[in-house]
């Protein structure tokens, strides 16, 4: 039997293909924000496991991502905690946000860090890090097209990239920590500390130890990003994903909104007649819900599509960020575009059932 | 055939209308009476406004009466919910519409099979859909949508539809003011056919005295109320009633 909702749908080509686009751009928005938010963070911290300290030091309170924005440990800290018991290396960051590069910056003491499991393995030029010398890593000069040799304006100052490290270290670029230090006029100031444990010693009871002698502070077990993720409070982030969310799913509720108004005002006549052989007021709701949900599938299906595509291109086009597409945000995504869709989709169908038959059949 | 034993379809008693619009009121109807009986064909004449259209409407149950009753085999469907109306209207009543009013997305088979689906499957006695399409010779019609039809095909087709539940009366407003001369005759023809081969009660409202003289008894109305009656040579029993 020929459907009606497909008829319908069918017959006005522009409006639908138009509704279909529209939700899919909600489901593109939710998808891509989404994975672009958890991919940044999700590889932040992946990278921040494979630095191979055990434990990250940041002032209590504070969100690794927050920490990296102020710098409020005294960098002699370090000194100190290599006192304590079953400590092998301390090595202080200072980090700045680069806003031309859209990325984190780390100052770092090469020599300590370099200590670390995760040190900067140098893939080209010099293992070298002093004054106004830069390390970047390969993807960062992939997509900057630089080599060691090369001017680097960062933070307004010309750097020179005296090597590149392969890519997976825990950012991108890093620069010496007294320049960095002096730039961001806190002399003696670091805002993390990586902390591995002496081999010798059981990672638990320094953990323990650093714990009690450094209450104040924050010493978080370095072994699982989720728990660095988990035990990090990244102020805004909920809200932000929330607004994300709210705007994709009012996008497809106020697209089905209008395109089913619009819809059923040009029907009028058409729902008089269906009402004149006798369809419920269940069966014309159905209906009108029917065809939204078929655009929002449609439109949900194209976007989840369309998702991937705009991640090949993102990360064609900007090498350094992370988009990830996971099947939570996948299955999310989808449900929330076909609730959006359906809500939209209520008031319109509600008025169709509502309307006077003889109204709607002498309407022109 | 007829007379004054058979089945009543359709009564209405002392029903009126009354459209108000801020102060002014318009009585569409007045306590009008009418009886239809089982395989009745009654034409409804009229100049235009009189209340033809609005006496139509409150007989298959699309609009309220402000006063009187109507009554569809023995169910006093102005008592009744706009739910329960259009349950009564789904099963009983068949309507066929002077401009047609097929649905513009579907074909002519979607149009009818919409009407049988609408209904529900499960209804007694209801005619094949074969047998319909065979009746009104619209076969090799049912795949174009109306855009594609002439008004008598699509009228042919829309009385397929009225017919594919077996409603027990089919009520025609105007069925061939949208036709030309060898289209209405095709119509009517059909119609009368429906009525005597198939014992279909029919109620047609027209202008038109050509299509009111295949019909065995005529109503005359004039500013909603009905004043002549028109007996025809086999007019059944009306107990008192037109």
């Amino acid at each position: 039997m020929e459907n009606i909702v497909a008829a319908n749908l069918r017959s006005r080509p522009t409006r639908t293909i138009i509704s279909i686009l529209a939700v899919a751009v909600g489901v593109i928005l939710m998808l891509i924000i989404g994975g672009i938010t958890s991919g940044t963070l999700n590889d932040y911290l992946d990278r921040t496991v494979a630095v191979g300290a055990d434990f990250l030091l940041k002032p209590s309170g504070s969100s690794v991502l927050y920490a990296f924005t102020s710098a409020t440990l005294p960098a002699k800290l370090a000194d100190k905690l290599m006192e304590a018991p079953g400590v092998g290396v301390v090595a202080p960051v200072l980090s700045m946000f680069s806003a031309s590069d859209f990325m984190l910056i780390f100052g770092v003491d090469l020599a300590t860090y370099n200590r670390l499991p995760g040190r900067l393995r140098i893939t080209s030029g010099r293992e070298s890090l002093e004054g106004y010398e830069v390390i970047v890593d390969e993807l960062y000069a992939k997509s900057r097209r630089v080599a060691p040799g090369d001017k680097l304006k960062i933070l307004n100052h010309d750097f020179t990239i005296s090597g590149v490290c392969r890519t997976g270290a825990v950012v991108r670029i890093f620069v010496p920590i007294k320049t960095l230090q002096e730039l961001n006029g806190t002399p003696d100031k670091a805002t993390i500390m990586f902390i591995k444990a002496d081999p010798r010693w059981d990672v638990s009871q320094v953990h323990e130890s650093l714990q009690s002698r450094y209450s104040q502070l924050s010493i978080l077990r370095t072994t699982d990003s989720s728990l660095l993720l988990a035990d990090t409070p990244m102020p805004g982030l909920k809200e932000f994903r929330f607004t994300v969310v709210f705007v994709s799913m009012l996008l497809s509720f106020m697209v089905i909104l209008l395109a089913m108004y619009t819809t059923i005002f040009e029907r009028t006549r058409e729902i008089g007649i269906l009402k004149s052989i006798g369809a419920s007021r269940g069966f014309i709701i159905g209906m009108i819900i029917k065809e939204s949900a078929m655009i929002c599938i449609l439109g949900v299906a194209l976007g989840t599509a369309m998702s991937f595509a705009v991640r090949e291109i993102i990360v064609g086009v900007f090498p350094t960020l992370q988009v990830h597409l996971t099947a939570r945000e996948l299955v999310v995504s989808c449900a929330l575009g076909l609730l959006g869709g359906a809500l939209g989709a209520l008031y319109p169908a509600y008025k169709a059932s509502k309307m006077d038959p003889v109204t709607a059949l002498s309407y022109e | 055939m007829e007379n004054g034993s058979q089945r009543i379809i359709m009564e209405t008693r002392d029903l009126s209308k009354v459209f108000r619009s801020g102060a002014i009121e318009v009585h569409a109807l007045r306590d009008v009476n009418l009886v239809v009986r089982e395989g009745d064909f009654l034409a409804v004449m009229g100049p235009s406004g009189c209340g033809k259209s609005t006496l139509l409407h409150l007989l298959g149950g699309l609009m309220q009466p402000t006063k009187g009753e109507i009554r569809i085999e023995g169910i006093n469907i102005s008592k009744l919910s706009d739910r329960e109306r259009t349950e009564v209207r789904r099963q009983k009543v068949g309507f066929i519409f002077q401009r047609f009013n097929l649905l513009p997305t579907l074909t002519a088979l979607g149009n009818i099979e919409l009407a049988k689906k609408i209904h529900g499957n499960g209804y007694l006695n209801a005619y094949g859909i074969d047998e319909i399409i065979a009746m009104l010779g619209i076969r090799d019609r049912l795949s174009f949508r109306p855009a594609e039809l002439s008004g008598g095909e699509q009228q042919r087709v829309a009385i397929a539809r009225a017919l594919i539940n077996q409603p027990s009366i089919i009520l025609a407003d105007e069925p061939t003011g949208n036709l030309d001369s060898r289209n209405s005759q095709q119509v009517l023809r059909l119609m009368r056919d429906l009525n005597e081969k198939l014992g279909q009660t029919v109620v047609i409202i027209t202008h038109d005295p050509e299509a009111a003289s295949l019909a065995k008894r005529i109503v005359h109305m004039r500013d909603g109320q009905i004043f002549e009656r028109t007996p025809l040579a086999f007019e059944p029993e009306f107990d008192g009633l037109f």
